[in-house]
């Protein structure tokens, strides 16, 4: 078995040839008036810049010695945008980027290391990247849903928290049911894809593995791991940022915060 | 002896001013009622005493002791606020009158007991599904959940609200009867001033965020109160 078969630049005549994709979604998009023509190619072309960017600098990063340098600055500004993008959903709550932030950091990180003490990830760089790049992505979308969830369960049941504060119960106690309802949900559509897991749709780890030519077995092997991974780095998210959101929650004499009204 | 003391307290919402210098006096073992109209003040003086919300000026004592010097969570559990709407947490009528005691330690079945039978539920409630009872039976939980922290204080939102009208005098003895018994000091925030009339031994009148008036309900000239 061998992966595609076709250098970058064959790929690029491919890729030309592939972009009457694009044509189609705008002729479709201007007859049917659906408006998404613009944005669809603006969506496109930004992230081909951004593959591209990302593509160069890992060539680079593959063939340098002291890749293990130079790897921190890809981890951090992913850790980084993935906080930003994440706090963004926090619509309301002050500093959630504080929150976001150290929740992908320590899920994804914990899981990485436990990775890597099992062997399952090389410490090679183009194992590092893509790897990192999942777990720091899925603990991102995991993040959001659960702080999302967990913000609108408190919004709306403020008269039960206030009634728990109310009989001596302090913040934690008064948050925990719904901090096990949001880190339950930030998790459904991660276990309802393990579930369907090669029956509706062959994942993105073991496609791209299937693609680069090895072997089904090893690539479901390794599609497990990733799940493992996405599942137990999603829950340490979840739970790091149900704890941190405490403080913005509530303030320091265990009252509702007032931004919450 | 005074148990609570409340000087110039005062308290702003959303640029409202709802209490602007609120003054009480509140010997213990004393049921006040708390009367004015719809947005005097009367709630946010509750969620005050109890620390919800906190104020902006003014200070409140509880024996003596200024309540920002006293840890929330100990002046909750000694001060306990029964809301106006009664929030029942998942789980039986016994989960939620244990709730605020089991946080403390071990409750006793035989104490959860005697507070939903002072709050006049039979035994038979204790494994009810709570999130099924009525209104009024809500209203009994919510007083035998307060009960069950053995409180100093109960501060009471319109307790009698959502309750059935041909048993609100019922539910009215009851908390007279186990705040009697109990020693309990009772802020009852009411907009029914004859049934303040009932069950309280003082009034206080508050109207714009000030109390008008404070006596004696023998005392209390109840025409034109507000």
């Amino acid at each position: 078995m061998s992966g595609i078969p076709y250098t970058w630049d064959e790929g690029l005549i491919i890729l030309a040839s592939v972009f009457v994709l694009l044509f189609v979604v705008i002729i479709l998009s201007f007859i049917k008036k659906i408006r998404i023509g613009k944005e669809f190619t603006y969506a496109i072309l930004k992230g081909g810049v951004q593959l591209t960017i990302i593509a160069l600098f890992l060539t680079y990063l593959f063939k340098f010695e002291l890749w293990y340098l130079l790897i921190w600055l890809l981890l951090v500004t992913m850790i980084i945008v993935g906080g930003y993008t994440s706090a963004k959903r926090a619509t309301g709550m002050p500093h959630a980027y504080y929150i976001t932030t150290p929740a992908i950091l320590i899920g994804s990180t914990i899981i990485l290391v436990i990775l890597a003490l099992s062997n399952a990830m090389p410490m090679e760089p183009q194992f590092i990247v893509p790897l990192a790049g999942m777990a720091f992505g899925n603990s991102m979308a995991i993040c959001s849903v659960s702080l999302d969830r967990l913000m609108r369960e408190v919004k709306l049941n403020k008269l039960a928290i206030e009634t728990a504060l109310s009989l001596g119960a302090n913040s934690s106690q008064a948050l925990e049911e719904y901090g096990r309802i949001s880190v339950r949900t930030s998790l459904i559509p991660t276990i309802d894809r393990l579930k369907t897991l090669g029956i509706i749709f062959i994942p993105g780890a073991m496609s791209g593995l299937l693609i680069a030519g090895t072997d089904p077995i090893v690539a479901a092997e390794y599609q497990i791991i990733v799940y493992l991974m996405i599942v137990g780095g999603g829950v340490i998210t979840s739970l790091i940022v149900t704890f941190l959101s405490k403080k913005r929650f509530f303030t320091e004499a265990e009252q509702l915060a007032e931004w919450i009204n | 002896m005074d148990i609570l003391k409340i000087n110039g307290l005062e308290k702003k919402l959303e640029d409202n001013e709802i209490l602007k210098g609120v003054n009480l006096k509140i010997d213990k073992g004393e049921i006040v009622g708390i009367v004015g109209p719809s947005g005097s003040g009367k709630s946010t003086l509750l969620r005050c005493i109890n620390r919800l919300i906190e104020a902006d000026e003014g200070i409140i004592l509880f024996n003596k002791k200024n309540i920002k010097e006293i840890p929330p969570i100990e002046l909750r559990r000694n001060i306990v606020l029964v809301h106006q709407e009664s929030v029942m947490f998942p789980g039986s009528v016994y989960d939620n009158v244990s709730y605020g005691a089991s946080l403390v330690g071990k409750v006793k079945k035989s104490h959860i007991l005697k507070c939903i039978q002072d709050a006049g539920l039979p035994e038979e409630f204790l494994d009810k599904d709570a999130s099924k009872l009525s209104g009024g039976e809500k209203k009994r939980v919510a007083l035998a959940r307060a009960l069950a922290l053995e409180p100093s204080v109960l501060l009471l939102d319109e307790p009698t609200s959502g309750v059935d009208p041909k048993k609100i005098k019922t539910v009215e003895q009851n908390i007279t009867d186990f705040s009697k018994n109990r020693k309990l000091t009772v802020l009852w925030v009411t907009h029914n001033i004859d049934q303040a009339m009932r069950v309280s031994g003082c009034i206080a009148n508050l109207k714009d965020g000030i109390v008008r008036e404070f006596c004696k309900t023998k005392d209390f000239k109840w025409e034109g109160a507000y």
